[in-house]
């Protein structure tokens, strides 16, 4: 008897790479590795998966980069439209909204894609993270990780962004994870991407990402006098021209100012 | 039934410090996602200086930990010796070979200070753990094992640094147990830390999240 | 799995519960089998499993308890006991023909002075716990017994204890068991009424 021929098709690949977002009180930063990979082999060591939406918000795509690249271009297409019929830029919690929408649009067919949303809310200008499954469902968060190293990332962030099994000394106040200061931040960015890096094989070549500074955020830290104590040994720093970003400048909010950070990591 | 690696659960991790190490490991014992026992040590003492653990198949833990104080028992009457942490690293990786086609599902840690000798008077703290048919390996930082295995390795990895002294060396053994057990549904409940100096061992037993 | 047994421990004894039922599959011949075997003066086995390797299994247990009590003129301790049983069951399951069975053992250790309660698989693995339970039971008594336990629970309130497992498994579980229990303490073995009467 010959075997019936089976036909199936799979449209879905793994891209490794990891993603991670953290909130501050007027700040947000989001990154990602740039290195993307099918199986054992290295497809680029320079692959952005980081993008900015508007000039107060970034979303970072990991899991399958052609899902991912689509669906970041679908998003922006739709908030230009936006843009277009309400002659404003899209809040955060919005595009959280959005988000979820056109994920679960195509519920049984779905993006394989794990979003995290970062930016700067317009109604009180706190830094914000919006993570999401490949279907949409999502919540907001102080710090998430998603991708790859997700399990070697999320529970360094429980302890160092959380405070989780972190008692106060007698007296004082207990932790919260939204006063962090951004040198803090960064350093902790660093350092979870470089253990990542260390012992996952999928981790590695860059890490770039963005970190967005509330309009109500007073101190000039990133840039310019205060540069050294904030910015991680290794790490480069670009202030956004809101002309450059590919974003509605011509809309974009007063005030919210976007860093692109980047930093070398092992290549091995 | 499930893989054997991953039927009762549990982690066990173990680091180096100055002139110290640690080892420890979660306490629960499941079956599958039910939880059975919140007092089941995964690290068992071979010596004053010298510590194992064996996560993974709690059957085999058992089975192991047996099998190993007997031939540590005969070693230390026909050597008049104790055993130091290297040989007995040997002991054990032979011990699991011997069962290379139906191997005893554990991966051990192993966490010592060598007692000073005429050859070696200042003997390093040794770690080292082994896959399940007892292929060893020796990092200078530490070694993780168990259900939990991604996460110790990406919370150690930001923790550990070189050269701490046993009490550093505790808090960041225990954080980084905690912080990944806390991530994993069928390692936690609790944990036990033991810190080997060269003149003596610190037990902490370490409340955790019961869920 | 068409089983159930509950254990509970006190400071000086233990209550072993089990179901009643025989039979196979969905259909049930026998619903008042004993299922709890005293295998020394003081030590005892709720057991369930494969039906011809329970029987099997514990015969051989009861039988190498009573060698060694005749042996060297002392029943062995719970503890050590603990240890042969689950010996037997780990090298049995990989051996070519595994007994599967599972079983509580309760005992009391009249040297020590102490109560013992263990849980035991077919794969060997041992636990000693201050109270569980076993086949069904896990998934409908444990969280009773977690919020009603306490390490000087007394006889009566113990009793009580059991009453709302079994209550809980006549509530919970589709399938209907009868349930016997016998009681360990320094004095031996005895039944304990479910009832509550003497």
């Amino acid at each position: 008897m010959p075997e019936a021929i089976q036909h199936r098709f799979d449209p879905y690949s793994s891209n490794g790479g990891s993603i991670l977002a953290i909130a501050g009180k007027d700040f947000a930063v989001v990154a990602g590795d740039t290195r993307q990979s099918e199986g054992y082999s290295i497809q680029s060591r320079y692959q952005k998966k980081v993008f900015p939406l508007t000039s107060k918000a970034i979303l970072a795509v990991n899991g399958f980069a052609a899902d991912g690249n689509n669906f970041v271009k679908r998003v922006k297409q739709r908030l230009e439209w936006y843009t277009h019929a309400h002659n404003k830029e899209m809040p955060i919690k919005s595009i959280a909204r959005l988000i979820q929408t056109m994920l679960y649009a195509r519920r049984m067919f779905p993006y394989y894609v794990y979003n995290v949303l970062a930016g700067i809310e317009e109604d009180d200008g706190t830094g914000a993270v919006y993570s999401f499954d490949p279907v949409g469902s999502y919540e907001r968060e102080t710090c998430r990780a998603a991708g790859a190293a997700q399990s070697l990332l999320q529970p360094f962030l429980d302890n160092q962004i959380y405070f989780r099994n972190h008692t106060p000394a007698p007296g004082q106040p207990p932790f919260d994870p939204s006063t962090h200061p951004l040198s803090t931040v960064l350093s902790i960015l660093v350092d979870s991407f470089s253990s990542a890096t260390e012992r996952h094989i999928e981790v590695g070549d860059f890490l770039e990402g963005y970190v967005i500074l509330s309009p109500g955020r007073t101190s000039d830290d990133l840039i310019g006098e205060g540069v050294k104590g904030v910015l991680p040994e290794g790490m480069t720093v670009e202030e956004q021209d809101p002309e450059d970003l590919d974003v509605q400048s011509a809309v974009a909010g007063k005030g919210c100012r976007v860093f692109l950070v980047r930093k070398e990591l092992k290549r091995d | 039934m499930g893989s054997p690696m991953e039927m009762n659960g549990g982690s066990v991790i173990a680091m180096t410090g100055k002139d110290c190490v640690a080892i420890a490991s979660d306490l629960r014992l499941g079956q599958q996602a039910v939880g059975l026992s919140a007092d089941f040590e995964k690290v068992f003492p071979i010596n004053n200086q010298l510590y194992v653990g064996l996560p993974g198949f709690a059957t085999d833990t058992y089975t192991l930990r047996e099998h190993l104080r007997f031939r540590v028992n005969m070693y230390r009457m026909k050597e008049e010796r104790e055993i130091t942490p290297k040989t007995f690293a040997h002991l054990l990786s032979s011990t699991l070979y011997e069962k290379r086609f139906g191997p005893y599902f554990i991966e051990p840690v192993i966490a010592g200070i060598p007692a000073p000798s005429a050859i070696d008077p200042d003997p390093k703290p040794f770690i080292c753990n082994m896959d399940t048919i007892g292929c060893i390996t020796t990092p200078k930082d530490f070694v993780v094992a168990g259900t939990a295995t991604d996460k110790l390795y990406g919370v150690a990895e930001g923790l550990w640094e070189p050269d701490l002294e046993p009490e550093d060396l505790f808090e960041t053994i225990s954080q980084t147990l905690l912080a990944a057990v806390d991530r994993d549904c069928i390692s936690g409940w609790g944990a036990v830390v033991h810190v080997i100096t060269k003149d003596k061992i610190i037990t902490r037993h370490l409340k955790g999240r019961m869920d | 799995m068409t089983e159930c047994s509950f254990g509970i421990t006190g400071k000086d004894f233990v209550l072993l519960a089990s179901d009643q039922s025989a039979g196979r599959s969905i259909i049930k011949m026998k619903s008042d089998e004993n299922k709890i075997r005293q295998l020394s003066p003081s030590l005892c086995m709720a057991y369930g499993g494969e039906p011809g390797d329970t029987e099997n299994f514990v015969d051989f247990v009861e039988r190498n308890l009573r060698l060694y009590q005749i042996r060297h003129n002392i029943e062995l301790a719970p503890a050590p006991a603990s240890a042969y049983i689950r010996r037997i069951l780990a090298e049995a399951i990989r051996s070519r023909r595994p007994y599967v069975v599972s079983l509580l053992l309760g005992g009391y250790d009249k040297i020590k002075d102490e109560s013992h309660l263990y849980w035991m698989d077919p794969y060997g693995t041992k636990v000693k716990v201050p109270y569980t339970a076993n086949g069904l039971g896990i998934y409908v008594a444990l969280s009773t017994m977690d919020k009603y336990w306490y390490p000087d629970i007394t006889r009566e309130e113990a009793g009580q204890l059991l009453k709302r497992c079994i209550d809980e498994v006549k509530l919970r579980l589709a399938y209907q068991f009868s349930f016997n229990a016998v009681e360990i303490d320094k004095d031996g073995v005895r039944e304990y009424k479910l009832d509550g009467s003497a």
